[in-house]
Formats: C-alpha cells, structure tokens, sequence
C-alpha cells in the first residue's frame, strides 16, 4: 500500500506515553491516535507537526511518504 | 482496541431517536390517512426524543471532544446525504410530473402528501449520513 506511512507507535512506545496521553497532548481523540498508528487516517499538516513536537524529532523521522506510482508509471 | 468514540454513541443515539420514531409513523401511514396533527406530532417526538438520548450519551461519555478526523468524516456524510437528498427530490418532480399527467393526483391532499413525501426524503437523507458516517468510522479513514 502506497502513501503515508509513520512512525508514531514505535516513537510513543520509547516515551512510554500511552495512545490517550498522546492524543490529549494533541488535541486528538484516542480514536484518531490509533487510526494514524494503524496507517488508515493521514492527519492534517499542522497535527502532524504537533506529533513531531511532542516527539521532539523532525517531522520527515515520523512521517515518510511511499510513492507506489513510480514504478508502475510507463515513460 | 478500538473504543466507540463521543462522536460515534451520538450517532447511535441519533440513529435510535429516529427509528424510535420513525419507524412506528410510517407503519401508521401506510395503513392510515396522514394528517397534519400526525406530521407536527412526529416532528415533536423526534425533537424529545434525540434531547432524551443525546442527553444520556453526553453524561455517559468522558472525553467529548471533536477533532479534524470527526469534522472530515461529518464531511463526508454531509456530502452523500446531500446527493441522496437531490436524487430524490429530482426523482419526486419526476414522479410528480408523471402523477399530474396521467390524474393519479386528489388535489385535496396535494399538501399532505407533500409533506409526508418531503418528510420522508429528509428521513432517508439522514439516514444516508449516519450510515456513511459510522462505515468511515468503523473503517478508520
């Protein structure tokens, strides 16, 4: 599956912070934490800065983003 | 393991008020003749009854915030409920052009017949939304 993978679940785990004081950090719900843990919702640009923040690493350590496309395109 | 957020219990509280009430008037009016008092009447019951369950989801939830994933995923049921609201309306006009032509229409309960018409677009229409929106939420999008 192509599209924005993270890193989220593996950097929370190291602080020993669980999904709910990740997400009141955030102003997320629980829900939302393990939906973007789960790679099915990309958060918004701003709420993946705040992430980053919270981690204290560089958003690009949180977020990658896998472009399936570049081999399947025919030039 | 994933928990039913607010969001999602006020969607299910949503959608039990309606079948609370919907699902007895239109039982009654396939069988009966509409009136007004009987529309008003469900349109009250309706209002009482999302306070009622509204209210008891609200004291049995904690943490009762929204945020961007439950404004993209209102969004979205917004957006098909809107389509299903305009098919049909497009769909009655259809239909309304047809009855007129061929006389199947009592001009004495054109009014009625309207409203109970437009009360059920609106109905399905909502219908459309909450499902759409528990499908997305149940889908992690």
């Amino acid at each position: 599956m192509g599209g924005i993978r993270n890193n989220v679940r593996d950097l929370r785990a190291a602080l020993d912070m669980t999904q709910q004081q990740l997400a009141d950090r955030i102003d997320l719900t629980r829900q939302t934490v393990i939906a973007i843990e789960g790679d099915k919702y990309s958060p918004s640009l701003e709420t993946a800065f705040r992430i980053a923040n919270v981690f204290g690493v560089p958003l690009e350590q949180v977020f990658q983003y896998h472009d399936d496309r570049k081999g399947s395109r025919k030039r | 393991m994933s928990t039913l957020s607010y969001q999602e219990k006020s969607l299910y509280g949503t959608l039990a008020a309606d079948l609370l009430v919907y699902v007895p008037y239109f039982i009654y009016v396939m069988h009966h003749p509409t009136t007004l008092t009987h529309i008003v009447g469900t349109i009250i019951l309706l209002i009482v009854a999302h306070i009622m369950l509204q209210s008891i989801v609200a004291i049995a939830s904690r943490n009762r915030i929204t945020d961007e994933r439950d404004r993209q995923i209102a969004g979205l049921g917004y957006r098909n409920a809107y389509f299903a609201l305009v098919s049909m309306i497009l769909l009655g006009m259809g239909m309304l052009w047809v009855h007129s032509v061929e006389g199947l229409i009592n001009p004495n309960h054109m009014g009625l017949h309207f409203l109970s018409v437009f009360l059920g677009m609106v109905v399905i229409s909502e219908l459309v939304k909450i499902a759409t929106q528990l499908i997305a939420y149940r889908r992690s999008i």
